[in-house]
């Protein structure tokens, strides 16, 4: 740019030291910062996380705000007891749950699942420091948002007491038929054992693919590796995570990790040419 | 009927007080039935007065009505920098109602600036609880002086800090009860404001920007005498509003500005307030580099003297693209300055190699624009990129310790693009070089001078 005066120049340190443990974690659904909210701390909750290291998935758990005005503590404790339950099936217990309400589990903790999002060209973290701007390369994306599996069970119970009459609407008896599947003859079927074996036709397709396999005649390979693939995660063992806050001790030297402390140029082995040729399918 | 309406008019005749007609002129004083006020049996219409309320009431509500629309309109623009001035604003003008509570860090700017949101959490969740307290720097890095750090927001604090009174406990069920009952103290809430009710408020929605840009630009004017009565200035408000249609233009235009300045400002910013210490105040940025990200190694001391270092004085000899230079794995992150002469060291262990070093510069000039100028001739863009709306933090996951720090929210977003100029450029002197590199003495190609 002609004309165009220079304001101030920045060297760009880059360094790749704390790869490739630097993630992002988004919540697309919070707009205000993670925080336990106060009523919630003074009891002595806090968030917590863990994490499925195999199939990369995170989950925060967040205590909710048990303010009688704004927290409804009798649902709080059925929605507990679903969840206590779809824990238990889905081999996701929370190992500390003391039982201290009397018998009955309360919800006290709004729990984001992560997803992994796949990257868009390279991301970098950078801080600036000292008129420096220094670079880390980000790993990976995760977006959180609340689980809310446990309604399915307080949906089922209901279903279940309901009767069959209501089944067909909110039917989540396990995926949707497989498209590459002949249809009209299985549904037939299907229906006519439905009010017969209800409850067996949902566990069966949760839990196993086999059984799922004979039941539709033969499963896509593709339906098979996705039920397999969510078998073996919900089969992983849970790591429990500290989750730190930005004030802890350890939290600072993680984040002084991420300035580069080498004050050497680095040479550059790529050549600009290689952004075009990089782009695939051009 | 004309006997109706005849012994109507006798009947009523006699009580001529009765009927008001507005329309009457008092000299005649006819006390003839107008047929507006009188039914089709000829019985008098009921008429309808409304009663007027007390003059005092009524002010109020005109006084609120204004304050709460231009600040409410500011709050929450862009930046967040309408927050502080529309609490301002309503602070001042409307007597009866409670000054929302405290800051918070809500909606996205107003985690802005650096804090890197730690600061701004530590102040949200007190403040909601506690006497509101002016919270200082903190508190006005927390309401996002704008990432541009514009004009520290003038908060009307004397009237905030009055009330302490955190109206938690009310809900909106209460509200309801308030509003069905207007002769009791009403307590109107800013719609804009919700969120600032209490920990668990709902967001509130934000307008559109341009209608409060044109707000915010009264709301300076406004703003400055720190008098509480507004209403001489509110007049000024007006003329100014209808000037600002004019302006409107202009408006839009600084809004581009701004978001460059904003540039500027966060690459720009040398001298960081002296914050506490605990609190970190670096802002994380995130940049979207285009794949592949150039590779980099550190400077092996060979002897060719030419370098291709376009940020480099020519000064320091350094090699040219160094064949091995791949093979070589870089030294730790631990290097000195000096230790460039370590750089034969291997490290076999790591798959990763760890560079750790200067890449390049970031130049920012006066328009706006910001390029980053990576070594080897590699010339970027950086532009800002969509800003999301939630919330975004950058976390480092240490699975041995496992522990998961989250090291801050992310500030703003910003996208690398190669420069084209350059980048064209080098894609044709890498196509003269095939070409000059290609035998031309092959009789079938056709060479065109």
């Amino acid at each position: 740019m002609d004309g165009d005066e220079l304001i101030s120049v920045l060297p760009i340190h880059y360094s790749n030291s704390l790869s490739p443990n630097v993630h992002i974690h988004q919540f697309p659904l919070l707009s205000r910062p993670l925080q336990t909210p106060p009523a919630a701390a003074v009891s002595g909750k806090r968030i917590r996380a863990r994490i499925k290291p195999i199939t990369r998935r995170l989950e925060i758990h967040v205590p909710v705000d048990p303010r009688p005005e704004v927290w409804n503590g009798e649902r709080s404790k059925e929605l507990g007891a679903a969840r206590q339950e779809d824990d238990r099936e889905k081999n996701q217990d929370v190992g500390k749950m003391k039982q201290m309400e009397g018998e009955e589990p309360r919800l006290i903790e709004a729990r984001m699942r992560s997803e992994l999002i796949p990257q868009e060209g390279a991301y970098m973290l950078g801080v600036v420091r000292n008129g420096q701007l220094h670079l880390q390369p980000i790993s990976e994306t995760h977006q959180f948002r609340p689980t809310l599996t446990y309604l399915d069970i307080m949906s089922r119970k209901s279903r279940r007491s309901r009767g069959d009459a209501g089944s067909d609407e909110d039917s989540d008896d396990g995926p949707p038929p497989d498209p590459d599947e002949p249809p009209p003859i299985q549904t037939t079927s299907k229906k006519e054992k439905k009010p017969l074996e209800v409850k067996e036709v949902q566990v069966s397709a949760r839990k196993a693919a086999d059984d799922k396999g004979n039941l539709q005649g033969g499963l896509s390979a593709v339906r098979r590796e996705m039920l397999l693939a969510i078998r073996a995660e919900e089969d992983e063992v849970w790591e429990d995570l500290d989750f730190c806050d930005g004030e802890t001790a350890e939290g600072h030297e993680a984040f002084e990790a991420v300035f580069s402390q080498n004050e050497e140029h680095l040479e550059c082995n790529s050549d600009i040419t290689a952004f075009l040729k990089g782009i695939k399918g051009l | 009927m004309a006997d109706g309406g005849s012994t109507s008019n006798t009947g009523t005749s006699s009580t001529p007080s009765g009927t008001p007609g507005p329309s009457v002129p008092k000299a005649i004083g006819s006390l003839a039935k107008k047929p507006s006020d009188v039914t089709r049996q000829g019985s008098q219409r009921l008429k309808f007065v409304p009663t007027l309320p007390s003059r005092r009431k009524k002010e109020e509500v005109k006084q609120e009505a204004p304050p709460p629309t231009i600040p409410s309109a500011s709050t929450d623009r862009g930046r967040g920098r309408g927050r502080g001035r529309g609490r301002g604003g309503e602070g001042r003008g409307a007597a009866p109602r409670p000054p929302p509570v405290e800051m918070t860090a809500s909606g996205p700017f107003a985690m802005g600036p650096a804090l890197a949101g730690t600061s701004a959490r530590r102040s949200a969740p007190r403040s909601n609880f506690t006497p509101i307290v002016p919270l200082g720097p903190g508190n006005a890095a927390a309401l996002g002086a704008g990432l541009s750090g514009a004009a520290g927001p003038s908060l009307k604090r004397e009237t905030l800090a009055s009330n302490v009174l955190v109206q938690k406990e009310i809900k909106s069920e209460v509200d309801d009860d308030y509003y069905s009952d207007p002769d009791e103290g009403v307590e109107i809430i800013d719609m804009e404001n919700v969120r600032q009710m209490d920990w668990m408020a709902p967001e509130s929605l934000r307008k559109e920007r341009k209608e409060k840009k044109k707000k915010k630009v009264i709301q300076v004017k406004i703003e400055d005498p720190s008098s509480p009565s507004g209403i001489k200035k509110k007049e000024e408000a007006m003329d100014i509003e209808e000037v600002d249609l004019a302006n409107a233009l202009d408006l839009s235009e600084s809004e581009e500005e701004e978001e460059l300045e904003d540039l500027i400002d966060d690459f720009a910013l040398q001298g960081e307030a002296e914050q506490d210490a605990d609190v970190r105040q670096e802002r994380l940025y995130f940049f979207q580099f285009p794949e592949p990200f150039p590779t980099f190694v550190p400077n092996i001391p060979s002897t060719s003297p030419t370098t291709m270092n376009v940020d480099e004085p020519p000064s320091d000899s350094r090699p040219r693209k160094v064949s091995f230079a791949a093979d070589v794995k870089p030294p730790g992150p631990s290097g000195d300055p000096a230790g460039v002469s370590t750089g034969l060291e291997t490290e076999q262990t790591k798959e990763l190699p760890t560079i750790d070093g200067v890449i390049g510069q970031l130049e920012v000039y006066r328009s706006g624009a910001v390029k980053m100028r990576l070594s080897n001739g590699i010339l970027m863009d950086v532009t800002g990129a969509t800003q999301p709306s939630f919330l975004q933090q950058a976390v480092h996951l240490d699975l041995q310790n496992k522990r998961l720090h989250v090291m801050g929210e992310v500030n703003k977003r910003f996208v690398v693009s190669p420069d084209i100029d350059t980048l064209l450029h080098a894609m044709e002197l890498g196509d003269q070089a095939e070409a000059n590199a290609m035998p031309i003495d092959d009789t079938n190609l056709i060479k065109m001078n």
